[in-house]
């Protein structure tokens, strides 16, 4: 009996000691994954922000101006991006719309953003877009890869359309979350306008015939949760201009705006407290349970052993055999 | 020999299992039928 359990102890030991590095190494890459219908929304705010008066064509500065930003997973295109692909693949249809103080439209910028659910990497197919120009992004964009390393990364800046080195700064505490602090200038750069403009009867063609162009720079910041990839929280010091033509009256250039984007109170409290909760499922499946597997394995290995080791104590009697019949004389 | 055994039948197990998991997944869900925003939404 003692030498059955100690067998069972051992198929045991051996069942999660194997356990431990393919739960880590081989289930977790393949199981971490950004869900395909996900849905979040984001509101940042520039306060005391300098924005353009199109009717005046005059800078001024107002109060507040509020970035609401959404990102819906689109489950069909993401299904039908798969069958070429070959792998998981994550379809965000995204929108930047851009609120000016009186609550009107400043801009909306649409997108879609095709990536490798699991590593986050581009995935390149029709539709991939910003606002309905064809885009072929490099790097990543929104969300850093799960186990976020201490390096630049290769960033997609939207306004650009140009992916630039995004540089990693250092480890930080934000809020009791211990996070990777990124930065990336975008220097001076002509950008396209918007498609929309805040403007009736002013469209982006109406605007290129004035010689009129839009320059645009930015410092993006992200304090990036290095378990999850998320950031939980960001900023952007952002300013456009528009240069030359004959739509600024002579001026060389004028600010379209100007302001220190931050994401409002709510939504860091929000994001923190959904960062909090994943990070601690992607600790399950690369810390928690495969160091408990291996510490388990050790101990039912160990138990296995003492009592294979008590069944076999010297002096002890062998198990009684089978006596063999005597045999029978006639 | 039977050690040798029991410790295949662990290793075995744990190989099924992990293989099992990864290829069942998770769902993939489906498309929010929430709107793309374009009003200011008063909290998370």
């Amino acid at each position: 009996m003692r030498r059955k359990t100690s067998l069972v102890l051992l198929a045991l030991a051996v069942f999660f000691a194997a356990l431990s590095p393919l739960l880590r190494h081989y289930a977790f890459p393949r199981l971490a994954k950004i869900p395909a219908g996900q849905y979040q929304d984001m509101v940042l705010e520039a306060k005391d922000a300098t924005l353009l008066d199109y009717g005046t064509m005059k800078a001024k500065t107002v109060p507040r101006v509020t970035i609401v930003q959404t990102l819906k997973g689109n489950v069909e295109a993401s299904e039908q991006v798969e069958k070429t692909a070959g792998k998981d693949v994550v379809v965000w249809d995204g929108l930047s719309y851009v609120v000016g103080p009186d609550g009107k439209m400043v801009s909306r910028i649409p997108e879609r953003y095709i990536f490798d659910a699991h590593t986050q990497q581009p995935v390149h197919a029709p539709g991939e877009m910003v606002d309905g120009d064809p885009v072929k992004r490099e790097g990543i964009e929104f969300k850093w890869p799960f186990l976020t390393e201490k390096r630049d990364y290769e960033y997609f800046d939207a306004q650009a359309r140009v992916t630039a080195p995004i540089h990693y700064k250092g480890t930080q505490n934000f809020r009791g979350v211990e996070v990777y602090y990124f930065e990336q200038t975008i220097p001076w750069t002509k950008v396209p306008f918007p498609k929309a403009l805040p403007v009736q009867g002013i469209t982006p063609e109406s605007v290129a015939k004035t010689g009129t162009t839009r320059w645009y720079t930015t410092v993006r910041k992200f304090w990036v949760e290095p378990l999850t990839g998320a950031p939980v929280y960001g900023e952007e010091i952002h300013r456009e201009e528009l240069r030359g033509g004959s739509l600024l009256g002579g001026r060389e250039k004028v600010t379209a705006f100007a302001g220190h984007v931050k994401m409002r109170e709510d939504y860091i409290a929000h994001t923190v407290d959904l960062v909090k909760s994943n990070r601690t499922l992607v600790l399950l499946m690369t810390s928690y349970l495969p160091w408990g597997f291996l510490g388990l394995g050790a101990l039912l290995l160990s138990l296995s052993l003492y009592l294979e080791a008590r069944g076999r104590r010297p002096g002890e009697a062998e198990p009684a055999k089978d006596a063999e019949p005597a045999p029978v004389t006639a | 020999m039977r050690a040798l055994i029991a410790a295949t039948a662990g290793l075995v197990l744990a190989f099924a299992l992990v293989l099992t998991i990864t290829a069942l997944g998770s769902p993939t869900g489906t498309t929010s039928p929430k709107p793309l925003l374009t009003t200011v939404p008063a909290h998370p």
